[in-house]
């Protein structure tokens, strides 16, 4: 139980590779934060910080509102769940699970009722006598969980504990997980790379790419206002589609038009003269709409590919004037075939509009989230 | 199977070579001295006597064989520890370091390519009484060096000698076996509270388990046998027979003694001595160190 705080932390490396530019960020008691970006984007260096198995280059870590830049891993009453578990071969379940407690000293009853009253929490205790490698994939999962838990410590760190199992036990351990969390109160920071992971299981997300921290809030927050074409792109699936347009005032409204000559009405006000921008919408965004019953502002398109998911189905389509193709996800009984001609109508409501050199939101940028640290 | 029937022949002349290799240099000499531990022979080869198990009588018979079995549990045991504690250290501390990491590498590899006669000149010369640098330094701390007349100082030479030989071989296998370990696996034990000394002994140690015990084995084999070139270089089995191992022996008694008969009968001894050794270390201790 503990709160965290990241005041311009900053890896540099001696070879002078910066892994992280700078991250602040406040974790509440008992919140539990998913770290999420590309593989590179510094999410692991930033969790090997908090747990004291990297140096901090620069800024400020403080656990319950001290610093602990300088201390051991040891010292700081973490415990990490690792992406191939790194259990100790050559100890029992029960071992590994009491390796912490018995170097901390703790008598060996104590250690025993506590291991196995753990055991008992996450579904171990016939296996505690076995060896780590007479168990499963998922059973090892089980036990990493169960040392870092029988700990008690201060924090949880998980770095991408679930990228090594099946997905239908990915789905399952990601509940559990979460059940876990919860019912323990622990504070934890979960990095990974998987997005849908990282919107199931965060209280908040944290979005990171290069090396910095491009947005911070919760998974909904995140999907409804993302705050760059980068976080746009990465968070849902499948992802955003990008449209070019050119943002202009016209005599009743400002429009937003496509290369393809459509024209929308835009979300944000236009300001002086006419500009690109890069015009988002998400798949779920787009309808279909039957035929004679087409309105200005909707896209005809021409099918190239269908991805039949059952529930949905995925339309990759193209739209005259685009670079990539349009990506709707519509119901799954609809028949669709490659090469149909398709009118699709986006969300009004539901348009994000970014600067296409910077990549920063332009609209709309109405604030929703409840945490104080969140970025408006 | 036409294909099968086509290579029968194949296979044995590719392991002709390798069989060539063993078959005359290993299974024909370890047969003739099987068979010449039944006979006693004249010194010139000129006749023999069938006379059973007579010269393995006299060996287990006599005391000079059970002293020169003693001298090499002593020796074995001071040159496998000694030679695989040391590599132990020094890889560890190799494992560290980043920068030149490989000139050290070559640097600590080196002395395995010393010739044993040479090795054991090289320490003779530095600890010889009247010239060596050594025993002059340890003359001034007041310890009188002389490994011609002082026993246990001729085995201590010996053994060093023969470590400073081994130590880069156990080097090469710590060191690989070091790296082998997953570094979370140290992070975990970092972060589960285990400081450095605590995860060397916990995780690092019992993870080279295996490792250890092949270089056991293996520096067991060493000391029996391949230690014979250092020791006939700087001590001759001498003073007084102080540094005369069982495999030192084989060859006084032999080609010094020419008592053919009971140099082949030690031999043999020898021989199953360290398979049954090898039995043994495979028998009890690799059970241990499964995980």
């Amino acid at each position: 139980m503990a709160t965290l705080r990241l005041n311009a932390l900053r890896k540099t490396y001696p070879n002078g590779v910066t892994a992280l530019h700078g991250a602040d960020l406040e974790i509440a008691d008992g919140e539990l934060i998913v770290v999420v970006g590309p593989s590179g984007c510094g999410k692991s260096t930033l969790l090997r910080m908090l747990a004291g198995l990297e140096s901090i280059s620069d800024g400020e870590l403080a656990i319950d509102g001290r610093r602990v830049n300088d201390l051991e891993p040891a010292e700081r009453d973490i415990a990490m769940v690792f992406q191939n578990y790194a259990l100790y071969p050559h100890m029992s379940v029960a071992d590994n699970m009491g390796y912490a407690l018995k170097n901390r000293g703790v008598p060996k009853a104590e250690r025993r009722r506590r291991v196995e009253e753990t055991a008992r929490l996450i579904g171990l205790e016939d296996l505690l006598d076995r060896r780590p490698k007479q168990l499963s994939g998922g059973q090892r999962q089980r036990v990493a969980m169960g040392r870092a838990i029988v700990r008690e410590p201060r924090v949880f760190l998980f770095d991408e504990p679930l990228s090594n199992l099946d997905a239908k036990l990915r789905v399952q351990m990601r509940l559990e997980i979460r059940r876990l969390q919860k019912r323990l109160g622990v504070t934890a920071v979960y990095v990974t790379h998987d997005q849908v992971e990282a919107m199931t299981l965060a209280d908040r997300l944290v979005v990171m790419n290069g090396g910095r921290i491009e947005q911070v809030g919760t998974p909904m927050h995140l999907y409804a206002r993302p705050a760059s074409r980068f976080v746009a792109g990465f968070i849902g699936s499948p992802a955003m589609n990008f449209l070019n347009a050119r943002l202009d005032a016209r005599l009743g409204g400002d429009i937003l038009t496509l290369p393809c000559g459509t024209r929308l009405a835009s979300p944000i006000p236009a300001s002086g003269e006419a500009k690109t921008v890069c015009l988002g919408i998400r798949p779920e965004h787009l309808a279909v709409v039957p035929e004679g019953d087409v309105i200005d502002g909707d896209l005809s398109v021409r099918v190239e590919l269908v991805e039949p998911l059952g529930a949905d189905t995925l339309v990759h389509a193209r739209l005259d004037g685009q670079d990539d193709l349009v990506v709707a996800r519509i119901d799954g009984i609809r028949a669709v075939a490659e090469g149909d001609s398709l009118t699709l109508r986006p969300d009004p409501g539901r348009l994000h509009l970014f600067d296409p050199e910077t990549g920063q939101r332009l609209a709309p940028m109405e604030p929703e989230c409840q945490h104080s640290t969140c970025p408006a | 199977m036409a294909t099968f029937q086509r290579h029968r022949v194949t296979p044995w002349l590719l392991l002709t070579p390798q069989i060539a290799v063993v078959a005359i240099f290993f299974f024909w000499p370890a047969a003739q001295a099987m068979l010449q531990a039944f006979y006693v022979e004249d010194p010139f080869g000129l006749g023999r006597t069938f006379v059973a198990f007579e010269n393995f009588a006299r060996v287990l018979a006599s005391a000079e064989y059970y002293r020169a079995l003693g001298i090499t549990v002593t020796f074995s045991a001071g040159v496998a520890l000694g030679a695989m504690a040391l590599a132990l250290l020094l890889a560890v501390l190799a494992d560290r370091v980043i920068k030149g990491a490989g000139a050290y590498k070559a640097l600590l590899i080196w002395p395995y390519a010393v010739a044993p006669a040479v090795a054991g000149v090289l320490w003779g010369f530095m600890l010889d009484p009247e010239l060596g640098l050594i025993s002059a330094g340890l003359g001034a701390l007041g310890i009188d060096w002389n490994h011609q007349l002082n026993g246990g100082q001729a085995m201590a030479l010996v053994v060093m000698a023969s470590i400073w030989k081994q130590m880069s071989y156990n080097f090469v296998f710590f060191l690989a076996g070091l790296q082998a370990i997953p570094r979370s696996l140290l992070e975990a034990a970092a972060i589960d509270g285990a400081g450095p000394w605590r995860r060397f002994w916990t995780i690092t140690f019992p993870l080279l388990s295996p490792t250890s015990f092949f270089l056991l084995v293996m520096n067991s084999v060493y000391a029996f046998f391949e230690t014979f070139g250092t020791i006939d270089a700087t001590t001759a089995g001498g003073p007084g027979g102080a540094t005369r191992t069982l495999v030192y022996k084989v060859f006084e008694d032999g080609f010094i003694g020419y008592d053919l008969g009971s140099s082949a009968a030690q031999s043999v001894l020898l021989m199953g001595l360290v398979g049954l050794l090898t039995l043994l270390q495979f028998r009890y201790l690799e059970r241990r160190v499964q995980y």
